[in-house]
């Protein structure tokens, strides 16, 4: 690259920078007099309150649940759109449809399709497990079918030239390649939606984040930080086991 | 064993691999298939599966048509053909007696396959071949835990539990160092004389062919160019084979 290309490309950055910081108002000051309310807020969250405890632990499971179901029926929704949208897989048209519906879906995010469930179907963890589906669906869709393009086409012919039937290619050529590959994108997707789904209660779609926010509105913050460090260990131990799990499978 | 007729292939992107190849192999030959990189040789031995389908030509093995065959016709020709692969194409992550075992599914139970439970008989086969490949004691290894000459081991004794009539191998040295290489010819050569296994082998190194191959077919640009006894090729042969390439 010319120093003169570099030099408008940094110029342009810088630009860029500028405009949007000032449209958003970004203010150093505003946040050094913020500084003594964000010490006074973090003050009034201390002591957490024991109290709310297992309110806090029933609210952490539930969240766990909706990433639990949300995770497996997503995935098992992904298998057959991935390998329509494989362009190894699958014939040009259907691969072009699939994949341009999925980077649809997926510019939606969780929450989003929560709002959606939660006017559908009413209020409760059944539409934050419907918004998980819809997401983690799209999402492993991608990912599979990016897994099926990768995939090593020796083995395959391998299966074949034993004289294999369709489906024995499918077991034995296929699926050993595969599996263990999409397993670790779904655990990694489960560390995900555990995340995603720790604020669909914000929304009224189920678990933790309900308690969140509602001790937050009523200001009762000793109770919020309760809910708030359940939550961090909860979405640590989960990240924990299933990096651990993920790490054995590759 | 094997009868080709005016045997031709396009490729879609316009590349012609084979241009009219005919070829007849008797039961129990060794035939050495010489010629540079891209002379056809992989298509040729693909059309003799139907791993590829020719565009025009015709080829029978064993007796049975391979070109125009019905799905399950194919399966049934494939079943009595082995073929080793360059690149080995070894389900990596699993087992070597599980490798080995693909070699059975043109065999064993469709729906006991896909569960992986594969009959006894067929385990204690596969079992012995690989005592026979000189790899007893390995089953339970991981594939890619093995090394490239004995991945191509495991690879042809998938092809031998087929118990197939033709062996075919394509390249099966060339990603092998040189002392892997010739003991994977010699397997190969020990199969030919004491099971009568008929066996292709395409190979670019000359003076491999020479020492293995009792008949060297030449392929150039699709076609033969050469088809007689390794003690009469020709340093003009090899030339006519090769192109004057030094060799």
């Amino acid at each position: 690259m010319s120093s003169g290309r570099r030099w408008a490309g940094g110029l342009a950055i810088a630009a860029a920078f500028i405009w949007s910081a000032w449209s958003t108002e970004v203010s150093l000051g505003r946040l050094v007099e913020g500084i003594p309310f964000m010490l006074d807020f973090i003050g009034r969250m201390l002591p957490p309150d024991p109290r709310v405890l297992g309110q806090a632990l029933r609210g952490a499971l539930q969240t766990l649940q909706i990433a639990v179901a949300g995770t497996a029926v997503g995935a098992v929704l992904a298998l057959p759109v991935a390998f329509a949208g494989a362009r190894n897989t699958s014939p040009r048209w259907a691969f072009y449809w699939t994949r341009s519906a999925l980077n649809a879906f997926r510019a939606i995010d969780t929450l989003v399709y929560a709002l959606f469930f939660v006017a559908a179907v009413g209020l409760g963890p059944f539409p934050g497990v419907l918004a998980v589906v819809v997401y983690t669906a799209t999402v492993l869709a991608k990912l599979y079918s990016e897994a099926i393009e990768a995939m090593d086409p020796g083995p395959v012919e391998a299966v074949e030239a034993v004289g294999a039937t369709r489906l024995q290619v499918l077991r034995w050529g296929v699926v050993p390649q595969l599996l263990p590959q999409f397993l670790s994108f779904t655990l990694y997707r489960f560390e995900t939606n555990i995340r995603a789904a720790t604020v669909l209660g914000f929304v009224g779609a189920g678990g933790i984040g309900f308690y969140i926010q509602t001790h937050l509105r009523l200001m009762n913050y000793p109770a919020a930080s309760t809910v708030l460090l359940v939550l961090v260990a909860m979405v640590m131990l989960v990240d924990f086991a299933s990096s651990r799990l993920r790490a054995r499978l590759v | 064993m094997i009868q080709v007729r005016d045997l031709f292939k396009r490729y879609p992107s316009g590349t012609v691999a084979l241009d009219g190849v005919s070829l007849d192999v008797a039961a129990g030959e060794f035939v050495a298939l010489i010629g540079s990189s891209g002379a056809g040789k992989s298509t040729f031995l693909r059309c003799l599966n139907g791993l590829v389908t020719p565009t025009a030509g015709h080829v029978s093995v064993d007796g049975r048509e391979v070109t125009g065959a019905s799905r399950s016709g194919l399966r049934g020709v494939r079943a009595s053909v082995g073929f080793v692969f360059q690149q080995f194409n070894l389900l990596k992550r699993l087992s070597v007696l599980h490798n080995v075992l693909v070699g059975t599914l043109s065999r064993v139970d469709m729906w006991r396959s896909l569960l992986g439970r594969f009959p006894g008989g067929e385990l204690d086969r596969a079992r012995r071949t690989l005592g026979r490949v000189g790899l007893a004691g390995l089953d339970d290894r991981r594939a890619d835990t093995l090394s490239g000459g004995q991945q191509q081991r495991v690879a042809i004794a998938r092809a031998l539990v087929q118990e197939p009539r033709v062996l075919l191998a394509d390249e099966p040295m060339s990603s092998l160092d040189p002392a892997s290489s010739r003991a994977v010819m010699e397997l190969l050569q020990d199969i030919n004389r004491e099971d009568g296994l008929t066996v292709i082998a395409s190979l670019h190194v000359l003076d491999l062919a020479v020492t293995y191959g009792r008949r060297i077919v030449g392929l150039r640009a699709g076609r033969v160019v050469h088809d007689g006894s390794s003690a009469g090729l020709t340093q003009a042969a090899a030339e006519a084979i090769f192109g004057g390439e030094p060799l």
